[in-house]
C-alpha cells in the first residue's frame, strides 16, 4: 500500500489522498455485517412501536374528527367508516351559532388566564416560602398541601358547595356576618339574586388565591422543588445589598424561575380551560340555569348542548336507529371546539413545558 | 430598689413600684426575619387552610359521624356515630368487593405505568428523527384527558358500550385484533396446560384491553424519566462500554439504579393520579351505586330528638354515607402509599454528589 499522497494545496491547507478500498468492499463492509442487520431490525421495531402507541393516543381525536363532517344518515349506513357520504360543516356551524361558542371562548381564555395567572403566583409565593425559610410549622404546611394534593375533588365538593351556598348559615364568618349586619351573604349556585350571576367568581378565586384551587397542591409541590434547588448565595447577596424578601423574590427569584413558572402557568391554564368541576359547583349547576349563568366552554349549558336546529333538521329522537351513535359524534366534535385552541397552543409551547419538568429538580 | 426577672422595680420593703418591660430591640434577629418572612409567604396558604379549606375539610369529616342532610331551609345534622362506617362494610353490598377489585386494578396498573413509561422514556431519549414530535404526542393526554373533554369522552364511551356491547375508547382496533390473536392461539388453553394459572391470563388481558388507559396516562412519568436519563452523565455509559459491557448489563447496573429516585417519584404520582382520576372505578361505584336502584339504603338508624325527647327512625343519608366510602377508601390509599414510599426507599440509589 502506498502512503497517502500529501499535496499542497494553498498556504494553509493542504489534501491528503488515501487509496480507498474498491466500492464493492466498502459496501459489504458496512451493509452486510451482523451489526447493521441488527441496527435496521431495532430501528423498524422502535418506529412500528411509537407510531403503534402514538396511534393508540391520537385514535379517538382522529375518529372524532372523522365523525365530525358527518351528516346523519351516515351513521344508519354501516358501510360508512370514517369518511362521509356527504362532508359538511353543519355540526360545527350549529354549535357555533346556536351555542355561544365565540362567547364561551372569550370568557373562558379570560377565565382561565386569569386563575393561570393568579395561581401561579400564589403558588410560586408559597413554594418560595416552603423552600427557602425555616420557621416553625413548615413540615407540618408542607404535610398539608401533599395532603391537598392527595384528596380527590369528590370529596370535598358537597362540602364546598354548601359552605359558599349557605355561607350565612355554615361559616363562622358567614355567621358573623348575619349576626351583625343582618345580611345574607351567599355565593353561587341556588340563589336567584342577579348579582349572584357573578358571585360564582368568588368562591372560585378565593380558592385560587389561598393556593386551594385544582391541582395546586402539586403546583406548590413542583415550584418547592425548584426553589429548593436555588443557592443560598443568589439570597444572600441581595440580602447583604439590603433586600427584602419579597425584593429578593420578585428582582431574582422569579426570572430565574421563569421556565417553571411558564410550565405551571400552561399547566393552571389548560386544566381550567377543560375544567367542568369548580365551574359546575359554583358556575352553572342543575339548580342555577338560564340566563343566570355565564358561558363558559366547560359549562353544561353551552358547547356541549346537543343543537336543536340539528334535531329539527333529522326529526331525531332516541328510538331511531344511529341516532346514540350521532348525539356521541356532535358531543365529539364539541371536543374538537373545545381542544383546539388547546392544541394550536399546546403545539408552539411543548417545548417549554419540557424544559420546564427537566429544570424543576424533580430530577436528581 | 430591685429589678426582679418580671420587669417590675421593688422598693426595699417589697413593695411594687412601676411594671415596666425593657426597651424592646426593634431589629429582630436574621433567623428572626427569615421566619417572619417565611410566614408572611406562606399567609394565603394559612389563610386558605384556616378560612376556606379547614371548613370544607372539616366539614367533610363530620358527615363521617354524622348523617347530614340537605333541606332547601338548611343542613341538619344527626349524630350516629360509627353508624356510617358499619354501613360501609356491613351493609353495602359492593363496597368491600369494589375496594378489593380497585386496590387489585391499582397493584396492576401502577407497575404497568411505570415500565411502559420507564421502557417508552429510554426509546424517546436516543436519537432519532421525531423525537419531538412523538414526545408532543405522548403528552398530549395530560393537557387534554381531564375535566369536560374527560366527561364527555366517558359519556360517549357508556352509551356506545350499551348500543354495541363494547367500549371504543380507541383500542377498537387493537382489542379486535388481540381478541382474534387470542382465540386463534387459545391462549387460555395454552396457559391451562402449562399450569401457569388462570389469574396470570386474567392480568394479562387486562391489561391489553386497557392498553388505552396505560398509554394516556403515562405522559407526567414518561417526562420525568426522560428528564432523569439526561441527567445521568455520559462518562458513565462510556466507561462500560470500555470495560465491555453490554447493553443489557448497562441498562441492570447504570441505567436503573441511576434512575431509582424517579421512579419512587413516579410510583407515588401514578398512585397518587390513579386514585383522583375521575374514572376510578372504586369512587365511580360509591357515587352511583349508593342511593341508586342497584344499592338502597335500607337500613336505617335511631335518632333522640333532644326536643321532644322521642326516638326518629331515620334512614341513612346518601351523602353522608359517600363520604364516609370516601374517607375509608382515602386512608386506605395513605397507608398504601406509604406502604411503597418505605418499600421502595431500601431500593433507591442516590448518587452521592460532592
Amino acid at each position: 500500500m502506498d502512503a497517502p499522497k500529501i499535496k499542497k494545496e494553498s498556504k494553509n491547507k493542504i489534501r491528503v489522498d488515501f487509496e480507498r478500498a474498491p466500492l464493492w468492499e466498502r459496501v459489504k463492509g458496512k451493509y452486510f455485517s451482523m451489526k447493521f442487520v441488527k441496527d435496521v431490525v431495532y430501528k423498524i421495531f422502535r418506529l412500528v412501536l411509537l407510531v403503534g402507541v402514538c396511534f393508540v393516543i391520537l385514535y379517538p381525536y382522529i375518529s372524532k374528527i372523522a365523525d365530525s363532517f358527518k351528516i346523519f344518515p351516515d351513521f344508519q349506513d354501516v358501510t360508512v367508516i370514517y369518511i362521509s357520504t356527504n362532508p359538511t360543516l353543519e355540526q360545527y356551524k350549529y354549535i357555533i351559532t346556536e351555542n355561544d361558542y365565540f362567547l364561551a371562548l372569550l370568557n373562558t381564555f379570560l377565565v382561565s388566564a386569569s386563575t393561570a395567572f393568579v395561581q401561579t403566583l400564589v403558588c410560586a409565593l408559597i413554594g418560595y416560602g416552603l423552600a427557602k425559610f425555616k420557621f416553625r410549622g413548615r413540615n407540618l404546611l408542607f404535610a398539608i398541601v401533599v395532603l391537598t394534593m392527595m384528596l380527590p375533588q369528590d370529596l370535598i365538593r358537597l362540602p364546598m358547595q354548601n359552605m359558599f351556598c349557605r355561607f350565612d348559615t355554615e361559616h363562622p364568618i358567614g355567621i358573623l356576618i348575619n349576626k351583625l349586619f343582618g345580611t345574607q351573604v351567599r355565593f353561587g349556585v341556588g340563589n336567584s339574586e342577579t348579582w349572584v350571576k357573578f358571585s360564582g367568581f368568588i368562591p372560585h378565586y378565593l380558592l385560587s388565591i389561598t393556593g386551594f384551587g385544582f391541582r395546586n397542591g402539586l403546583f406548590i409541590f413542583l415550584l418547592r422543588q425548584f426553589f429548593t434547588g436555588v443557592p443560598d448565595e443568589l439570597e444572600e447577596s441581595a440580602y447583604m445589598d439590603g433586600c427584602t424578601a419579597f425584593r429578593t423574590f420578585f428582582q431574582i427569584i422569579i426570572p430565574i424561575a421563569i421556565p417553571m413558572l411558564i410550565t405551571v402557568f400552561i399547566f393552571s391554564f389548560s386544566w381550567q380551560w377543560t375544567d367542568d368541576f369548580y365551574i359546575n359547583t359554583f358556575w352553572t349547576s342543575a339548580h342555577w340555569t338560564g340566563d343566570n349563568s355565564i358561558p363558559l366552554l366547560s359549562s353544561g349549558n353551552f358547547v356541549t348542548k346537543f343543537p336543536s336546529q340539528l334535531t329539527s333538521m333529522y326529526g331525531g329522537s332516541d328510538k331511531v336507529v344511529g341516532w346514540d351513535a350521532y348525539v356521541n359524534a356532535v358531543s365529539g366534535t364539541s371536543t374538537i371546539l373545545i381542544a383546539l385552541p388547546l392544541i394550536i397552543a399546546f403545539i408552539f409551547l411543548q417545548n417549554k413545558i419540557v424544559q420546564g419538568i427537566e429544570r424543576s429538580g424533580i430530577v436528581g | 430598689m430591685a429589678k426582679n426577672k418580671d420587669f417590675t422595680t421593688t422598693s426595699a420593703d417589697g413593695t411594687v413600684l412601676y411594671h415596666m418591660a425593657p426597651k424592646k430591640k426593634m431589629r429582630l434577629t436574621l433567623s428572626k426575619r427569615k421566619a417572619l418572612s417565611g410566614w408572611l409567604l406562606v399567609l394565603p396558604f394559612v389563610i386558605g387552610l384556616i378560612f376556606v379549606y379547614g371548613p370544607i375539610l372539616f366539614s367533610s369529616l363530620r358527615a363521617v359521624f354524622y348523617s347530614v342532610e340537605v333541606k332547601l331551609t338548611g343542613i341538619e345534622y344527626y349524630f350516629v356515630g360509627i353508624g356510617n362506617i358499619k354501613w360501609a362494610f356491613q351493609d353495602d353490598l359492593y363496597f368491600v368487593d369494589s375496594l378489593v377489585n380497585g386496590f387489585k386494578s391499582l397493584l396492576i396498573q401502577v407497575p404497568a405505568i411505570i415500565i411502559f413509561s420507564l421502557f417508552m422514556a429510554i426509546i424517546l431519549n436516543q436519537k432519532m428523527r421525531g423525537r419531538a414530535a412523538f414526545r408532543a404526542i405522548f403528552f398530549l393526554p395530560v393537557i387534554l384527558s381531564i375535566g369536560i373533554i374527560d366527561t364527555i369522552d366517558t359519556n360517549a364511551q357508556l352509551t356506545m358500550a350499551a348500543i354495541t356491547g363494547g367500549i371504543d375508547d380507541g383500542t377498537g382496533a387493537l382489542t379486535e385484533g388481540a381478541n382474534s390473536f387470542v382465540s386463534m392461539m387459545d391462549l387460555n388453553n395454552l396457559f391451562a396446560n402449562v399450569q401457569i394459572g388462570g389469574g396470570f391470563m386474567e392480568i394479562a388481558m387486562g391489561l391489553v384491553n386497557d392498553i388505552f388507559n396505560v398509554v394516556s396516562r403515562s405522559g407526567v412519568q414518561m417526562l420525568i424519566f426522560l428528564s432523569g436519563l439526561q441527567s445521568i452523565s455520559p462518562a458513565i455509559y462510556e466507561s462500560c462500554q470500555i470495560d465491555g459491557a453490554s447493553a443489557w448489563e448497562t441498562f441492570w447496573k447504570v441505567t436503573l439504579p441511576m434512575i431509582s429516585p424517579m421512579i419512587l417519584v413516579n410510583s407515588i404520582y401514578t398512585l397518587i393520579d390513579a386514585f383522583t382520576a375521575s374514572s376510578n372505578k372504586v369512587i365511580n361505584h360509591i357515587f352511583i351505586n349508593i342511593g341508586g336502584n342497584s344499592n338502597p339504603i335500607n337500613s336505617m338508624y335511631e335518632y333522640v330528638d333532644p326536643a321532644t325527647g322521642e326516638t326518629i327512625h331515620k334512614l341513612f343519608s346518601d351523602n353522608s354515607l359517600r363520604t364516609t366510602e370516601m374517607w375509608i377508601y382515602v386512608v386506605f390509599i395513605s397507608l398504601l402509599v406509604v406502604v411503597v414510599a418505605l418499600l421502595m426507599k431500601a431500593f433507591v440509589f442516590y448518587q452521592k454528589r460532592d
